[in-house]
């Protein structure tokens, strides 16, 4: 991992809510990270918990109804938090872009996907019609598109659920952006073009060396994808850390049921559910947000909120558990003893 | 289509002439030999269902619509209604060519400035403008802009050709567009604030688009795609409006037509004016059908599949 350096998207204590009738849902509450050049970072957490909200602030695309109540999103030395519209349009898809969850809907049904393509490239760098349709076949080729020459000409109701997220990707790609921003980019299709997908989002990665951010409800998808993770509940980060932290050495209760809620190819153990539903954001309970579901919780759970317990330079988790004097609590046995299997496996591997 | 038509002129046949009242029944002065004579010219004097055998012989055979048998008595049908249509059809599709635009571009206005002042603003005359009828509107009209200031003719001049004639139908055109425009800028309103929460208007907008470059490239195209839906209510809500507007302004056109046939119980003719409704709103629905598949391209192409 590339640490000292320093990130080229610096999130921190980002907070944002949105005006409704019954009151305001406070969907970020103080989210920091880091994102350090050519990693991918993901972040991960049930749906709800507020990871789509995050980037939309990052873009400055939020619904009218929301707002950033604090916090800085420092990229290049200037703050995307204090932003305005205007200020935006340098950064959005030629720095930053965003490709999201349903290529079904993410694409405008009655427009050619290359001039979908083309459009990005014309109005907003000012290429020329022949430029930027020589520069679409090119990305549609990149994306691995057969016969992009055809293709260009087509509609995305002519194409694949498959095809068509790779359209949104080569739109992304289209201004040679940094950083890529992939909001569950896999979610809405077949297990057999996840993979394909995930593949083509990695081989794009080394080739142009961007830094991702890469969001999922589930962390089975990350796995060999992920340089760090972010585990994220009720608005906030509860555990963060490099990935193998994160799956060999999990810290947070809430991280031990996402990883416990992963379908195990091996055994046949049951999958576990985790119990209850997220809390409701517009009066987030006071303490632990998990704390209701957690049946590790201890009472101080329930009383105050636990800060961010530092368990080495790169691992990092919001528990009570982590304090010097919580009981000891270890992590469920199943789990440990999965961990215990794949660490072997893996050793197996290397050698 | 055909069928269509066959159907609405066979139930439009059945029903006019199941209609209480029998024709030349209120004539008094009239003797009894006399009306039978009349009624066997006109074949009334036959049950129904061979009155019909006679009349789409004379259609399909001959192109023979009838003529009309109390109002202008022995003209053709046809050449009744070749005199009303244009008439009708001036203010009709003047009526649709300006609610169109002018809804299309107050719906956009309202849509992307939603919950605003001039949203709400336009929002309370919608719903004024479609739920009062438009013949309050038209005697409101006709006594502020006419009656009272004289800037506009009070009824119809029939002699008035050119700018002159557009003047005198000034206000029975407004009169007939107000309920057509707040459709059209409902309905926009609704459909555009939609796409502009759609995933694309994100996408476009992620991709470097200006919001104004997203809501015009993306935004307004797709939601007129569905605009063709309202087109064909449309039009049939402004020709009914225009059968009592046509009254109160009294133009001689369709409207007032059909209303003094059925009044007259004027047979053919008022087979005619309902067969010529029907041509109208089935021409409509035609072009509606066709635009559809310049403008969207599922429609296009996904025929083009099947073939
Ligand atoms: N426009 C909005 N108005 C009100 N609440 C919203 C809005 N958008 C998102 N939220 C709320 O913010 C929370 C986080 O949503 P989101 O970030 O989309 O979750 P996810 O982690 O699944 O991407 C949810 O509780 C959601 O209901
Ligand atoms: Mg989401």
């Amino acid at each position: 991992m590339v640490e000292k350096e320093r990130p080229i998207l610096s999130v921190d204590d980002l907070s944002v809510s949105f005006r409704t009738y019954g009151g305001r849902v406070q969907a970020v509450r103080g989210v920091s990270f880091d994102l350090y050049k050519g990693e991918t970072l993901a972040i991960v957490g049930e749906s709800g918990s507020g990871k789509s909200v995050t980037i939309k602030a990052i873009l400055g695309v939020l619904p009218k109804n929301g707002r950033i109540d604090a916090g800085s999103i420092l990229y290049n030395g200037e703050d995307l938090a204090k932003f305005r519209e205007k200020d935006f349009h340098k950064i959005r898809g030629k720095k930053i872009s965003l490709v999201f969850q349903d290529p079904f809907s993410s694409l405008n049904p009655i427009m050619i996907v290359g001039k979908q393509i083309t459009e990005a490239l014309t109005l907003s760098l000012g290429m020329d019609k022949d430029k930027a349709k020589a520069r679409a076949l090119e990305l549609l080729h990149a994306v691995g598109i057969p016969d992009p020459e055809t293709r260009f000409y087509q509609y995305p109701f002519q194409l694949s659920g498959g095809m068509r997220q790779r359209i949104v990707i080569a739109i992304a790609l289209a201004s040679d952006p940094e950083i890529l921003i992939c909001d569950e980019p896999t979610t809405a299709l077949d297990v057999t073009i996840q993979a394909r997908i995930l593949d083509l989002i990695k081989e794009i990665k080394a080739q142009r060396k961007l830094s991702i951010i890469f969001i999922t409800h589930d962390l089975g998808v990350v796995a060999n994808m992920a340089d760090r993770i972010a585990v994220m509940y009720a608005g906030k980060i509860v555990e963060m850390g490099t990935s193998e932290d994160i799956f060999y050495r999990p810290a947070h209760p809430y991280t031990w049921a996402l990883l416990s809620s992963i379908p195990d190819l091996d055994t046949k153990e049951e999958l576990v559910s985790i119990p209850g539903s997220p809390p409701n954001m517009i009066s987030p309970p006071k303490g632990d947000a998990f704390a209701v579901r957690n049946k590790y919780a201890l009472e101080l759970d329930f009383e105050e909120e636990p800060p961010m317990f530092r368990i080495s330079d790169t691992h990092f988790a919001a528990t009570w558990l982590l304090h010097p004097n919580a009981p000891k609590v270890e992590m469920p046995e199943i789990l440990a003893e999965r961990i215990r299997r794949y660490a072997e496996e893996k050793l197996a591997n290397a050698r | 289509m055909v069928i269509t038509l066959f159907i609405i002129i066979t139930i439009g046949f059945m029903v006019i002439r199941l209609m209480p009242g029998s024709m030349y029944a209120d004539d008094a002065d009239m003797t009894a030999a006399q009306m039978e004579i009349l009624r066997a010219k006109y074949h009334l004097d036959k049950p129904i269902p061979v009155q019909y055998g006679i009349f789409l012989r004379d259609l399909v055979l001959k192109g023979d619509w009838g003529t009309s048998i109390k109002m202008y008595i022995g003209v053709p049908v046809f050449d009744v209604l070749k005199m009303k249509i244009p008439v009708s059809m001036y203010n009709n599709l003047f009526s649709l060519l300006i609610s169109l635009p002018i809804g299309v571009l107050l719906g956009i206005i309202a849509a992307v400035r939603k919950n605003s002042i001039v949203d709400y603003t336009t929002s309370f005359m919608v719903v004024i403008f479609i739920s009062v009828p438009s013949f309050i509107f038209a005697t409101l009209l006709q006594y502020y802009a006419a009656f009272r200031s004289g800037w506009f003719p009070i009824i119809y001049e029939a002699s008035a050709t050119g700018f002159a004639k557009l003047h005198s139908l000034t206000l029975p055109i407004i009169a007939l567009s107000l309920g057509p425009i707040a459709r059209v800028t409902r309905y926009l309103r609704a459909e555009l604030a939609e796409t502009i929460n759609s995933d694309f208007m994100l996408l476009a907008r992620t991709k470097g688009l200006t919001e104004a470059q997203a809501i015009l490239r993306h935004g307004i195209r797709n939601s007129l795609v569905p605009l063709a839906n309202v087109v064909i209510p449309m039009f049939t809500h402004i020709m009914s409006g225009s059968m009592v507007i046509e009254r109160i302004f009294s133009i001689p056109g369709m409207g007032g037509l059909m209303v003094s046939s059925i009044n007259n119980t004027d047979y053919p003719l008022t087979l005619a004016v309902l067969i010529f409704y029907s041509v109208v709103s089935l021409v409509t629905v035609l072009v509606v059908d066709l635009a559809y598949g310049v403008i969207d391209p599922r429609i296009r192409i996904g025929g083009r599949h099947i073939e």
